[in-house]
């Protein structure tokens, strides 16, 4: 994994999501992922994703995370989760939304814990952004952000954090 | 056979745990979105077994196994969740849940949770008989 820009952002939070975000679409979903070797950059803006879900973190550290997918991508993962049951035409767009908030809220679970000293970070339940298009970096926030690329289509991984949770070399601060 | 209330905000993982209590021959005593909705249930319905998983919008679902402890100490309760950390165990388990099941769930890791409900539950069902044919003789 290339980390061009260091930073606890990318480190602590980003970092061990793009593994677990890669172990848990191989290994659970299983679905390719082209190269295991992801670049994270730290971008001025970001594009969302047109399937995208968010939750964020709570306590001590409270960070921003997006996760976003193509939509063939996304079908093979809602795929994947209904195991070969078959659901009404009517319900598609509901199973849709709820994969998408589940495995977010399944990886950023599996894959967090509080840098500072290890428990358990809070998670608020996953919503669904439906009409954003980018993120923008702000004066007081920072913005880490990689791309996972598989066999049926691009992951996108954001994590925005207050800039006021960073000391000047960017490592969390305690509060 | 338990007859089990799921408990998840998530209608893919409420779908999907149902199918599982069906295949492993269980009931479904019906299902909830939130910890109100579950205390709400659990009063209506008296389930064997709840899964109940602990980020929730309104109500999580640790707070709602303390709510449901008040009134209820006869159904066991298997805690669903993304986060892995030892806390959180301790912190379900002194809340009242019985087991603890770590995301992603598949039939197989909840046949194994409920298998060990199922035996304990059988034991206090063997014991009630028993009890009960000691007081007919």
């Amino acid at each position: 994994m290339n980390i061009e820009e260091t930073s606890s952002l990318e480190h602590d939070i980003l970092s061990p999501l793009i593994q677990r975000s890669i172990s848990f679409l191989k290994d659970d979903l299983e679905i390719d992922v082209i190269s295991e070797n992801i670049d994270i950059i730290s971008p001025k803006k970001v594009k969302l994703k047109k399937n995208t879900a968010m939750l964020g973190t709570g306590g001590s550290v409270q960070v921003l995370i997006t996760m976003g997918y193509d939509d063939k991508l996304l079908d093979k993962v809602v795929e994947a989760f209904l195991e070969g049951e078959e659901v009404e035409e009517d319900e598609l767009e509901e199973i849709q939304e709820s994969v998408s908030c589940e495995v977010v809220n399944t990886i950023v679970g599996n894959a967090l814990k509080n840098p500072l000293d290890g428990t358990t970070l809070g998670i608020t339940p996953p919503i669904l952004i439906s009409e954003a298009k980018s993120l923008f970096k702000q004066k007081s926030s920072h913005i880490a952000a990689a791309t996972i690329k598989t066999e049926f289509g691009e992951m996108l991984l954001t994590a925005v954090g207050p800039k006021e949770l960073f000391s000047d070399t960017l490592n969390f601060k305690e509060l | 056979m338990l007859n089990i209330l799921v408990v998840d905000d998530s209608l893919i993982i409420r779908k999907n745990i149902k199918k599982y209590i069906t295949n492993l021959g269980h009931s479904i005593a019906g299902e909830a979105k939130n910890g109100t909705m579950a205390i709400e249930k659990c009063k209506e319905l008296k389930p064997d077994l709840i899964t109940m998983d602990i980020t929730m919008p309104d109500m999580d679902g640790i707070t709602a196994v303390k709510k449901i402890r008040e009134f209820n100490t006869k159904s066991n309760i298997i805690m669903i969740t993304s986060h892995g950390q030892e806390e959180m165990v301790v912190s379900s388990l002194k809340a009242g849940a019985q087991g603890y099941l770590l995301k992603p769930i598949n039939e197989e890791k909840l046949s194994q949770a409920i298998g060990n409900i199922y035996e304990e539950y059988t034991e206090d069902l063997d014991d009630e008989l028993l009890d009960d044919d000691l007081l007919d003789d």
